[in-house]
């Protein structure tokens, strides 16, 4: 077991009647792959939006190194190491790709206050932003504005510009749906080099058993609002619990994924 | 590198224009120059906020009107010297600016635009009733153009046109210049960030109502720069410059030029002081002329005059930030 880097207490919240998070008491450690799954509307999404400052907590607590963030604002959170991706692109479309991962490269010095220096005179900012668009395959793009990026493209720029944030703990939020086979397996090769060099430890949400099994050392299940299972990949896959709630959802993924696993 | 020469040139010529105006032409059209630089003044600085951050703002009036009357009362109660008149007026824009700003920022779209609305109007009722201070209606009148000292003995007089033509120049090419740095600076990368995605950018670790509140007081400072000197060129301040009217004529000018481009507004605040003279020879009601040809820009030219320009040249549009 890694240092642990947050907890939750008993957080909660609600959308009217409908309960998306309810008294989840989790923790992330350091260095842990964690996959979030569950059925559309299990509040992975909500889970997300709460712990990065999205939406406002109605009751709980967050705690991120040793620090109460309960009601921290976004911009703080960042700065001290959790960032996020998004389920729908959501980048700088008039920006070129480039300018996209510049903007919270330079927000981690103050930097990004300067007035009068140029950008393009900026040495050591804009080679930590090639080195970061060489690592998810978007330098060859670097000048294009984000809003002539083909799909694939524009999903690996969300996480370029989450990674660029050089995040302690990294959210990513459904982050190969729509990508093709090569750029997908880009992505999980990113995600497996850079927790392996342990400065970023991932949490994602994940439809795509494949993914989520393979990528993995722990998994959340969640089911309206509550945490159903989290364990280890076998012990969740065992559980029958799980199966329970992803009979006549999920079944075919979950245990097509199973079966080839035996065979 | 090409490209940046020809660019040089083509400002150096500008330039060398701009300086030759008082030596080529007669006492209007000087005096119509000036006051196409001071418009320009006040929308470069203005669409720091409106190309560049995407803020709408209707209140910016308040802000020229904080340079002139900064001016213009330190000028008659402290000293006349009028660098010093122009340092005060920028910095009692900058003020005025940043308590607005302070209220305003923390909305956005037509939200934003309403609040300055509203504190613009207040200013200028401030302005219109204080007549013991600003003169009320009359407008603050008498304000002198002292001779510039520079460095203890060098005595440059500005009491005529042609001579306080260059003060405005100076003033002017000083604006244009520290708008350009800023919006190449990591500072205006973020605030096209801010425009183009505001939420993203709070992602990136930005505080984006601290920038927001930055770039507007940038702006009201511009704002201040230019009221305190048109308040020196027309030796008076008045409460109109604080009317919503007034705050309009950035927006306008800035729509007419382009918003994403450095110069836009200013090419499109020469347009409109020459639209203005132009239909004003013809119909008292030149608004409705130059309601005609503000739409015919608009619907048909995107991206404004430098827009249109710069597709004419086939050119892609540099963009902001860049």
């Amino acid at each position: 077991m890694g240092e642990t880097l947050l907890t939750t207490r008993k957080l909660s919240n609600h959308f009217g009647m409908v309960c998306t998070a309810r008294e989840l008491s989790l923790s992330f450690e350091k260095g842990v792959v964690t996959s979030i799954i569950g059925p559309n509307g299990a509040g992975k999404s909500t889970l997300i939006n709460l712990l990065t400052g999205h939406l406002p907590v109605q009751s709980g607590r967050i705690d991120f190194l040793g620090r109460e963030i309960t009601r921290m604002p976004i911009h703080r959170r960042v700065r001290m190491g959790i960032c996020r991706s998004f389920q729908v692109v959501n980048v700088f479309p008039g920006l070129t790709v480039e300018e996209n991962v510049m903007i919270p490269v330079l927000s981690r010095s103050m930097r990004a206050w300067r007035p009068i220096t140029r950008v393009s005179r900026d040495a050591a900012g804009r080679e930590e932003a090639e080195a970061l668009l060489e690592k998810v395959g978007l330098s060859g793009v670097r000048g294009t504005p984000a809003s002539s990026l083909s799909h694939g493209d524009l999903r690996l720029l969300e996480v370029g510009v989450a990674l660029a944030a050089a995040p302690t703990l990294l959210f990513l939020d459904e982050p190969t749906a729509g990508m093709n086979p090569v750029e997908r397996e880009r992505l999980l090769g990113n995600v497996r080099t850079l927790s392996r060099e342990g400065k970023t430890t991932f949490v994602l949400v994940e439809h795509d058993m494949d993914v989520v099994f393979s990528l993995s050392e722990r998994i959340l299940v969640l089911h309206r609002g509550e945490l159903l299972c989290d364990g280890t990949p076998e012990a969740v896959r065992s559980d029958a619990k799980v199966r329970e709630v992803y009979l006549g959802e999920d079944v075919s993924d979950l245990f097509r994924y199973t079966r080839t696993e035996a065979e | 590198m090409t490209e940046s020469r020809i660019r040089y040139a083509v400002l150096a010529a500008l330039l060398l224009a701009l300086a030759a105006v008082p030596y080529v032409s007669g006492k209007f059209f000087v005096y119509l120059t000036m006051r196409v630089m001071l418009l320009g003044i006040f929308a470069v600085g203005f669409n720091l906020l409106l190309g560049q951050t995407g803020l709408l703002s209707f209140g910016h009036g308040a802000f020229y009107a904080a340079g002139a009357y900064g001016l213009g009362l330190f000028g008659a109660y402290v000293t006349p010297n009028p660098l010093l008149g122009v340092a005060v007026g920028i910095a009692a824009a900058a003020v005025v600016a940043l308590l607005v700003g302070y209220l305003c920022v923390r909305h956005t779209e037509i939200y934003f635009a309403m609040l300055t609305l509203a504190c613009g109007m207040m200013v200028f009722s401030f302005v219109w009733n204080a007549r013991s201070i600003t003169g009320g209606d009359d407008g603050f009148i008498g304000i002198m153009r002292a001779p510039v000292t520079l460095f203890g003995g060098l005595r440059l007089p500005i009491g005529k046109d042609s001579q306080f033509y260059y003060f405005v120049l100076a003033f002017f090419v000083l604006a244009v210049w520290v708008a350009h740095r800023i919006r190449i600076s990591p500072f205006g990368l973020v605030l096209s960030g801010i425009r183009e995605n505001a939420r993203r950018t709070e992602y990136a670790g930005i505080p984006v109502r601290k920038y927001r509140l930055s770039v507007f007081v940038v702006s009201g400072a511009f704002a201040g720069l230019a009221g305190a000197l048109e308040a020196l060129l027309e030796s008076n301040a008045r409460p109109f410059m604080a009317h919503w009217t007034h705050s309009a004529e950035p927006v306008l000018v800035s729509l007419l030029g382009g918003l994403s481009s450095l110069f836009g507004p200013i090419v499109g605040g020469a347009f409109f002081i020459a639209m203005r003279e132009i239909i004003q020879r013809y119909t008292e009601n030149w608004m409705l002329g130059f309601g005609v040809v503000l739409l015919v820009v608009i619907m048909a030219f995107r991206g404004g005059i430098m827009g249109a320009v710069e597709n004419l040249f086939g050119r892609r549009s540099a963009g902001a930030g860049r």
